[in-house]
């Protein structure tokens, strides 16, 4: 008769919140990757504003030099309405932990609404800022850093509607509150880079 | 306390529990015979085996997630690259051999250096390295696979087509021709017409997405899956080099993708990243581009040193000299690479204060490379060694690296970089520390793990005369190239006049290429040769320590039947007798487990998902969309659709195909029941 | 007539330069300096040269040591987990000894680094030496002399004089891709980058023909892209300079008139500026003195009779992919502009 020391696990659970799931590391990770990318993008808009007297670059007219700053109305509509989009997506969050399904699957609907606006103003975005893609170093620059974050707010509100769509069909499980509370996370990252390059995009051409 | 801590703190007691279970006095089966035990155990292993099994045909190539087979085809493509690379080299050594060489024109020429170069960076270092870490991470830290496997599936078809995508091209005569760095203007839309380095530029998005999903994979796994009592300081040496190199992969790919981006769509949709005219910067694309082509040499160079400690440990029979040094070594040259991007740019108007930083920079990152040379070689002195092929290729490492990285302090100085800087010099050196540091390295590792993937041995006489003709041959191709550099002969020239006496130099190093290459052929005849006739290796042909020796030659499916409860640093040499295992994993559902980052302790019993198509559909799609990207920017659209269609079936799809219905509901997870006569009692 | 080199000479430069380049040293030789710039970096490389061969040979001798201990197979002996206290003493004050060296040699380095590259800026001229804008074709080099008087100012392709222990600023542009300065006898190099200005001094010490050639791949023919420096006495080089800033000489015989013919009546005056004529373009290089240059095609061919016929019919053989046509021109008509442009000293 032998004998082996065993370390039991087959209590364990299958899928835990934060730290403790793979799922968690994976999309920190690809945070991780996105975030070093928008940091060299922004590196880049500084560096090229090195080779500009006037940044934006001046406009000239029949009748007036045009300022060509970008216009904040949508930027700024944009930013508080990523913001406050962040509320329901906590409450969303909080009730995965909890295991608590309406709240959640009405606050992935409200958040997915937002998500939907936010990309609606991005749109009108890049008409606010005065140049094109391809006028100068500075459209280019400028359209890259909202265009690379549209495709997250793309991302993200199909994730979240996906999200959405499963919690509405099929079961409220375990494995799928985890990817709530790691679609969360996405959300409130999403917001935070884009809060960076709104300040950047909107007022450092406005610090004179 | 709110619903959520108490299902933590469930969680987290029955980790405890279990943790102290296992130091109980507890035992496995005592109420039956030895012979019931191992019938038991049989009949469990052909239970894994089962819902572990690799799906067959042409549909299971396409679905297959095991990450066994992944790396395996990982490695054998990127073998392939690496021998095309290498008939590009011998192809431009055949031109250089003679001045004023009329073999290639200067069109063949420059699109031959630059493939050879993107081969060689692209698409085989980096993916062979990657491929190694998929295949040995998850066996050395007692895993049952990979974090994400599907994932691991994406990463190489992806890689896979942007490799075709390039050679497509390369045999096609519109192969890119702008060098593996292609800086602008040359490679922008007026001075490199057509489409050539649109593709170099699409194909450098393939072969970054592959490599930041192997390292996304590796880290996962290497913190999340290991053996309970492998903590931090016990991970394997081959482990720290995998995740330090991952680490700087997500660091540095993205510089990377800006700078190719920035390229494409100056090129393709006339944006003005790099056009002086509108405000843009050809230096932008410099920093750009080394700003991940420096780490990317350290991300070739890192896993090799995963490499070496293995086989010196194992070929030298003790334990390795200095391990603490060898981790935070890894760690700093991984963050000092990082600050060494502008010596790449000594030779542009960059304010020469702000270059020396990067002369200091440059030289400091000897520190740690010196400190491992110096503990390998504290380890190799005095044991009794054994001198096989893969200690052989270890030891060239040592001759070729050192004199490759001593090179490197000299380009690392201002005035002395801008006489050498764009020579032969350079040349020289890149392949010092580049073969040197990390093909020797690998061709060990090849010699060292052929058996634990083959279940044979290679040839051990024939493994010495691969050495002798691989290192005389390297040595033949690339010593002459100091001098030539110093001689005056710039890099990137298709031929040179007879007067510059460049001649005998460049004749003698085109001779040497073909000794090199005959060394590369006697590995694939010994290869070949060995795959059916060569000796049958058992579990540990070496005597080697670390968990993939404990599993047999090639390992299972599942890997490990029962985890192992690892005890020091060394789990094979200083495993004890009644070392504890981990019971209570599902065999009839892909389970591992996952555990603690720090201490590794026991968290979660880990679904893995089977086989599945959409790996592959994602990545048509996402080749779709940065194929059809080089002819026209609306493929951005549609192919964003179309990866949101198969994304979109990915995430619906089960991930436990073979057990459709075993899906947990609720909040409790099921309980796994063994078999009675397996349960836990006192002893 | 006065400046004009004859086909002999041409012949014994040629076989000059043969000789200099395969003499140990050379004429495109950085470790057979011929000014300060070099010079300092030469003396700095034979440190860094020696200094690491040492350590090189010190780590193989320390490797081969360490391999003296022997043994077959070894599978089966037991591993040392638990080597003697005393040796893995010994082994960590050696690994941190050797480290603490290993610093100690990188400062070492460092410190020369600095000091050598300071004291390439220091001697940094900033007036009273030559001034040269280059700029970077592919694949010419346009030089351009620069004076504060106006009439002094002249350009030319290729060729450089310089006069011996004088300081030369080059200040250095690209026209198209990113090029390279690189004349190795006297300086390290520096990157002509469109839409920058970057700049260098060099200085002869000894006179003497220096051949450099383009060191940023540049395209096609980045192969052939090189340049002459030429160093030589201040009187040589005063006359020299003398003859640049001159208008060509006018076309006298009639084999002259007719070749002059011939340079407007195809596409040579469409690239080719001769001042003094209407041609004025500068898409390619200056021909103005173009008969008193030592090599064509930058720096590739020798410049004789034969060369230039050959080169003007037919570029493309020599260089191919550069940016000049072929000439499908009669013999009598090529004949004819080859003399009218060898008159051209």
């Amino acid at each position: 008769m032998s004998t082996r020391a065993v370390i039991d696990i087959s209590g364990l659970p299958h899928h835990e919140f934060d730290t403790y799931d793979p799922v968690w590391w994976g999309n920190n990770l690809l945070l991780a990757i996105e975030t070093s990318m928008f940091a060299i993008l922004i590196a880049t808009y500084f560096y090229l504003r090195q080779n500009f007297a006037l940044w934006p670059p001046p406009v000239a007219q029949l009748t007036a030099t045009l300022d060509p700053l970008p216009q904040l109305a949508y930027g700024t509509l944009n930013t508080l309405l990523l913001v406050l989009s962040c509320g329901p997506m906590i409450l969303t969050d909080k009730g995965a932990r909890q295991g608590n399904r309406g709240v959640c699957q009405i606050g992935l609907v409200i958040c997915v609404l937002c998500g939907l606006g936010a990309i609606v103003l991005r749109s009108f975005e890049f008409s606010a800022v005065y140049f094109r893609w391809d006028s100068n170093a500075y459209g280019s620059v400028v359209w890259f850093m909202l265009g690379m974050h549209m495709m997250h707010l793309l991302v993200l509100t199909t994730e979240s509607a996906l999200l959405a769509i499963w919690i509405f069909t099929r079961e409220f499980d375990m494995k799928h509150r985890v990817d709530i509370v790691t679609v969360a996370v996405y959300w409130y990252w999403v917001t935070a880079i884009w809060v960076l390059l709104y300040a950047i995009i909107y007022f450092v051409p406005r610090l004179g | 306390m709110s619903h959520e801590q108490e299902q933590r703190n469930i969680s987290h007691k029955k980790a405890q529990k279990a943790q102290k279970e296992a130091h109980a006095d507890q035992g496995l089966s005592t109420t039956i015979s030895d012979e019931e035990l191992a019938e038991a155990m049989r009949q469990e292993r052909e239970e894994l085996e089962k819902t572990w099994a690799r799906p067959g045909g042409v549909w299971g190539w396409f679905t297959d997630t095991d990450h066994k087979a992944i790396a395996k085809r990982y490695i054998v493509t990127a073998f392939v690259f690496f021998l095309l690379g290498g008939i590009e080299a011998a192809l431009m050594r055949i031109q250089l051999a003679f001045p004023e060489n009329h073999f290639l024109n200067p069109d063949r020429y420059n699109q031959i250096f630059t493939t050879h170069g993107t081969t060689m960076m692209f698409l085989f270092a980096v993916p062979i390295m990657t491929a190694f870490g998929i295949y040995f991470v998850p066996l050395m830290i007692g895993a049952r696979d990979v974090a994400f496997p599907r994932l691991n599936v994406y990463g190489y078809f992806v890689y896979l087509i942007g490799g075709l995508l390039l050679y497509t091209a390369f045999f096609m005569n519109t192969g890119p021709d702008a060098g593996w760095f292609a800086y602008v203007p040359l490679s922008g839309p007026a001075y490199s017409p057509g489409k050539r380095v649109d593709i170099w530029a699409q194909m450098i998005t393939f072969t970054e997405i592959s490599a930041l999903v192997g390292a996304v994979i590796v880290i996962g796994t290497a913190f999340k899956m290991r053996a309970p009592g492998m903590s931090l300081n016990r991970i394997p040496l081959f482990v720290w080099a995998q995740v330090v190199t991952a680490f700087m992969i997500i660091f540095a790919m993205p510089a990377v993708m800006l700078a190719s981006s920035f390229l494409a769509s100056d090129r393709l949709i006339d944006t003005h990243f790099f056009n002086p005219a509108e405000g843009g910067d050809a230096i932008l694309y410099q920093h750009l581009f080394w700003f991940f082509g420096h780490p990317e040499v350290y991300i070739i160079f890192i896993p090799a040193l995963g490499f070496i400690s293995p086989i010196i440990v194992t070929f030298a029979r003790r334990k390795i000299f200095g391990y603490v040094a060898l981790v935070l070594s890894l760690i700093s040259t991984g963050f000092i690479g990082f600050g060494l991007w502008v010596h790449h740019m000594f030779a542009t108007p960059i304010p020469q204060m702000g270059q020396s930083f990067f002369t200091a920079a440059s030289m400091m990152i000897a520190i740690p490379s010196g400190v491992q040379i110096f503990c390998w070689i504290a380890t190799l002195w005095g044991s009794r060694l054994n001198i096989k092929t893969p200690l052989l290729f270890v030891l060239g490492f040592f001759a070729i690296f050192v004199l490759g990285g001593l090179t490197g302090l000299m380009l690392a100085s201002v005035p002395l970089d801008l006489q050498i800087h764009d020579t032969f010099f350079v040349v020289a050196h890149l392949h010092y520390v580049l073969i040197g540091g990390s093909v020797f390295p690998l061709f060990g590792a090849f010699y060292y793990w052929f058996p634990k993937w083959t279940g044979r041995m290679l040839s051990e006489r024939a493994g010495h005369l691969n050495f002798w003709l691989m290192f005389i041959g390297f040595n033949l191709v690339f010593f002459p190239m100091h001098q030539l550099g110093l001689n005056g002969m710039p890099r990137r020239v298709y031929t040179y006049l007879p007067e510059t006496g460049w001649g005998t130099l460049n004749l003698i190093a085109s001779i040497g290429a073909f000794v090199l290459a005959s060394g590369v052929l006697v590995f694939i005849v010994n290869a070949v040769w060995a795959l059916r006739a060569g000796i049958v290796a058992g579990d540990n042909p070496w005597g080697a320590d670390s968990l993939e020796w404990s599993i047999p030659s090639p390992p299972p499916n599942y890997n490990f039947h029962n985890i192992p409860v690892v005890q020091g640093r060394y789990p094979i040499w200083q495993a004890t007798a009644d070392a504890p295992i981990v019971r209570g994993l599902n065999t009839k559902k892909r389970e591992t487990l996952v555990t603690s980052v720090m201490d590794a302790q026991p968290e979660l019993r880990f679904d893995i998902p089977g086989p599945s198509i959409w790996p592959l559909m994602v990545a048509l799609a996402t080749a779709v969309t940065f194929i059809v990207g080089i002819f026209t920017p609306w493929a951005f659209l549609f192919g964003a659709i179309l990866a949101g269609i198969t994304l979109t079936c990915w995430f619906f799809a089960d991930p436990n195909y073979e057990n459709k219905q075993a899906r947990e509901t609720g909040q409790k997870s099921e309980h796994v029941a063994p078999r009675a006569e397996l349960q836990p009692k006192e002893v | 007539m006065m400046g004009r080199i004859s086909t002999t000479a041409r012949l014994i430069a040629t076989l000059v330069l043969a000789l200099c380049f395969a003499a140990c040293g050379g004429i495109q030789n950085a470790i057979n300096p011929a000014g300060p710039n070099a010079e300092n970096i030469s003396r700095l490389w034979w440190l860094m040269f020696y200094v690491c061969s040492i350590v090189f040979v010190l780590v193989m001798i320390a490797l081969l040591l360490a391999l003296r201990k022997r043994t077959v197979e070894a599978a089966d002996r037991v591993p040392v987990l638990e080597p003697p206290e005393e040796s893995e003493r010994r082994r960590r004050n050696v690994v941190i000894s050797l480290t603490t060296i290993t610093v100690i040699v990188l400062f070492v380095f460092l410190i020369a680094s600095y000091s050598s590259g300071r004291s390439l800026r220091l001697n940094d001229p900033t007036k009273n030496g030559l001034s040269i804008d280059l700029t970077g074709h592919q694949w010419w080099w346009e030089v351009r002399y620069n004076d504060v008087d106006a009439s002094n100012i002249f350009t030319t392709a290729n060729e450089i004089h310089i006069p011996v222990g004088v300081p030369v600023m080059f200040s250095l542009r690209g026209a198209d891709v990113i090029h390279s300065f690189w004349v190795p006898n006297l300086a390290g190099k520096k990157d002509l980058i469109p839409g920058k200005i970057n700049t260098i001094w060099l200085q002869a010490d000894k006179p003497g023909v220096y051949r450099g050639q383009c060191a940023e791949y540049c395209g096609l023919q980045h192969a052939k892209m090189a340049l002459w420096v030429v160093a030589e006495p201040q009187e040589q080089f005063n006359a020299w300079r003398q003859n640049q800033t001159q208008q060509a000489v006018s076309a006298t015989s009639d084999a002259q008139k007719r070749g002059q013919q011939v340079f407007f009546s195809t596409t040579c005056v469409m690239c080719h500026a001769i001042n003094g004529t209407p041609a004025g373009s500068n898409v390619g290089p200056n021909l103005t003195h173009v008969g008193s240059r030592h090599m064509i095609g930058a720096a590739t061919l020798v410049n004789t009779r034969e060369h230039l016929a050959q080169w003007i019919k037919d570029p493309q053989t020599f260089k191919p992919g550069n940016r000049m046509p072929q000439n499908n021109l009669s013999d009598a008509d090529l004949q004819a502009l080859v003399e009218y442009l060898q008159s051209l000293q």
